[in-house]
């Protein structure tokens, strides 16, 4: 079985993070980058099926992107990835180009299972998986917490709004992991290396035969002005008074 | 608040970690007029990241007496602030070696020699009170019930807590971005807020003690090294309780404690991270900092930790905790004023130990600011001790020799047990 695990690059949003005085992005100077923690997520689950199949299962990382991505690439084969696929890309993606990319990718790879992450971090739009399933008609199953192999399916359980809901799909399938998957783990030092000596395929879009065509623009960003005025209230009835008259919250 | 007009006092403190908060407490509590200015938050620098652990018995006997007192000066704060600081666990050293067996056997013997409470214990006891550690290749280990670990987060609000009360003035978000000097006498320091004036300025910048020291230009042998531990989290198959011993285990440079049901196990590695804290945004927020999946120190942390623990692996839930420490080139704190400027004292009390020692470091600054000496025998910690020794005298120089003492602080480095190197 083949599991392919999309990889975004991502900034690590525990930092703080500045809008351009243009709003045209976001100051990336200096800024970590990290794997989006979902896609970890989605990595970890791959290793656990692999490790608990009787078959062999094969698991591969891409990333659609700039260089630079071979870092996270390095922090998946590290965390047990068995190869890496970095997809060539230096103009900017909006899901549509991504799941446009990834279909293609997946024409070549043919993999069983495409198990990504719910929604890149530093967005959060959530939008790929779905598209992706969509261009490639296959069975898609959104928010996993739990995912079970049953005959020659899965059994996964989403999680909604409204509750857990449970959903069967036939293989191939996409499935984006959320939150409660799973807790990714930390590399070996044996893995850590193994992973520095391994070779990265690359592969173009151009290769891929597609052509990227934008569908998002994006306008500009601003950040959300910070109001974090807290005061110290005397008592229950002065916290009620503030939170109806002054805050309108009850 | 008229108070903020008036940026004068008898003392200006730079650094809200706990060196800075214990000093300023107990100067207030001799009656002098503080002022602490932090940069950020109080306790957002090493202090909010450390592990808290109190080993009372270190190299000199002097030292020893000092934690002790410490300990005092922590009770009575738990009652004027009315929080749990101090969790007295006891504390094991444990050795596999007949190397590091001797170590122990002559630590027993000091400690005794100076009446500190510790004693050898059997393996079969050591494994009784910690049946989640592998003890199965042990031949020695000794046990002091009075050790443990400080809170630091409870520590730090003590310290605010029971300095506002006694009239301590803590301004945040206030870099100290100058130290103001006139004729070798310092007068005061200058922020984004303003001018704040006082005779005596004490730096207790932490791991940016040496970049406010390069202010006055004073040179103050301290580099900034990374550290890391891990806390699991509760396992019902591996229960750790609440007033499990800590644990040191130099042979595979790990200590450990409980916390919240889970296991903290941290590293003193051979390869530690520098850092340059010149070079950090001017922003830069410790309490930020993260590990990644893939990073080799937490590698060797994981790995070392499953030698002792081997129920803990990298697939364990856990967390990892990050921070910067202060190193000094012999591992002992920096106390006192350099020669240069008069009435400027430098305050690291620092290395893996500044949470331990800041109780009783706070009252030793207040001693010698405003006594000029203290009950104690200072030798050890005194500020100038490296001034004008060749060698020291570089940044170069210096940030090698920390590292270098952090690379050695459990001991002679033994390799055996790494089997990647990096
Ligand atoms: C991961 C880790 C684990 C540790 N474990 C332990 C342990 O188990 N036991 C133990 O005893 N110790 C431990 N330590 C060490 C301990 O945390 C430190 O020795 C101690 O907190 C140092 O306190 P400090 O007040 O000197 O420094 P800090 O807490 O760093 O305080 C310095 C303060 O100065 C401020 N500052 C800096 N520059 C300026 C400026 N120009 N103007 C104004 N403010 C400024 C900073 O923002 C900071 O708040 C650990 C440290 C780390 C990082």
């Amino acid at each position: 079985m083949k599991v392919l695990i999309p990889i975004k690059r991502v900034p690590d949003t525990d930092q703080k993070i500045q809008v351009k005085p243009d709003g045209s992005g976001i100051v990336t100077d200096g800024l970590p980058f990290v794997i989006n923690p979902f896609d970890a997520i989605a990595v970890e689950e791959a290793l656990r099926i692999r490790e608990k199949s009787t078959d062999t299962v094969e698991v591969l990382a891409a990333s659609i992107g700039p260089e630079v991505c071979e870092q996270q690439l390095r922090t998946a084969l590290a965390m047990g990835a068995d190869n890496a696929t970095l997809i060539q890309c230096d103009a900017s993606l909006d899901p549509w180009n991504v799941a446009c990319v990834l279909r293609a990718f997946a024409g070549r790879y043919q993999p069983d299972l495409i198990l990504m992450g719910k929604q890149g971090v530093d967005d959060d739009l959530s939008q790929t998986g779905q598209m992706l399933a969509a261009l490639l008609d296959w069975p898609q199953a959104t928010f996993a917490s739990k995912i079970e192999f049953l005959g020659s399916g899965l059994r996964v359980t989403r999680e909604t709004d409204a509750g857990l809901e449970i959903v069967r799909v036939t293989l191939p399938a996409v499935v984006t992991a959320d939150l409660r998957l799973n807790e990714p783990r930390y590399a070996s030092m044996t893995s850590i290396m193994k992973a520095r000596k391994k070779t990265i395929e690359r592969i173009t879009t151009t290769e891929l035969g597609v052509t990227i065509e934008p569908r998002l623009q994006l306008l500009g960003l601003e950040a959300v002005p910070s109001r974090r005025k807290s005061v110290r209230v005397g008592s229950l009835d002065e916290l009620l008074v503030k939170l109806r008259a002054e805050e309108k919250l009850l | 608040m008229n108070e903020t007009n008036n940026n004068t006092a008898d003392v200006i403190i730079i650094g809200g970690g706990v060196a800075g908060l214990s000093t300023a407490m107990q100067l207030a509590m001799r009656g002098q007029r503080v002022i602490v200015l932090e940069r950020q938050r109080l306790g957002c620098g090493s202090s909010g990241r450390a592990a808290g652990l109190l080993g009372q018995l270190r190299g000199t006997a002097e030292h020893t007496r000092m934690l002790a007192d410490g300990l005092e000066i922590v009770m009575e704060l738990e009652k004027r602030a009315g929080v749990e600081i101090y969790v007295k666990t006891g504390s094991l050293r444990i050795a596999e070696t007949p190397e590091r067996a001797q170590e122990i056997q002559e630590l027993v013997a000091m400690g005794k020699s100076i009446g500190f409470n510790i004693d050898h214990i059997s393996i079969a006891e050591t494994a009784r009170r910690l049946p989640y550690m592998k003890t199965d290749d042990l031949i020695e280990a000794c046990y002091s019930p009075t050790d443990g670990h400080l809170q630091p987060a409870e520590l730090v609000s003590a310290y605010h807590k029971v300095g506002k009360g006694l009239g301590v003035r803590y301004e945040i978000n206030c870099p100290v971005e100058q130290v103001i000097i006139q004729g070798g006498q310092v007068k005061g320091v200058k922020t984004p807020r303003g001018e704040f004036h006082a005779p005596v300025v004490v730096n207790a910048a932490g791991p940016w003690s040496y970049l406010v020291a390069d202010l006055a230009k004073e040179t103050l042998p301290t580099a900034a090294i990374g550290h890391y531990y891990l806390t699991t989290r509760p396992d019902p198959d591996h229960p750790v309780d609440r007033l499990s011993p800590a644990v040191r285990n130099r042979h595979h440079r790990l200590y450990t404690r409980p916390e919240s049901g889970g296991l903290i196990v941290g590293i003193y590695e051979d390869e530690p991270v520098e850092y340059d804290m010149e070079k950090l945004p001017k922003d830069f927020d410790m309490s930020a900092m993260k590990a990644g999946r893939d990073n080799l120190n937490v590698a060797l942390l994981i790995h070392l930790t499953q030698q002792r623990f081997p129920w803990i692996n990298e697939r364990t839930p856990m967390t990892i905790s990050t921070g910067i420490m202060t190193f000094t080139p012999d591992g002992k704190g920096l106390c006192g004023p350099l020669p240069e400027v008069q009435g400027l004292f430098h305050c690291s009390c620092c290395s893996g130990h500044g949470i331990m020692q800041s109780p009783i470091v706070g009252k030793v600054m207040a001693d010698l600011i405003l006594d000029g000496k203290t009950k104690y025998d200072l030798e050890f910690m005194e500020a100038d001790r490296f001034h004008d020794v060749p060698g020291y005298q570089e940044r170069a120089d210096i940030k090698r020799k920390c590292y270098e003492m952090y690379a050695s602080y459990y001991g002679q480095v033994e390799k055996a047990n790494v089997v990647v190197k990096h």
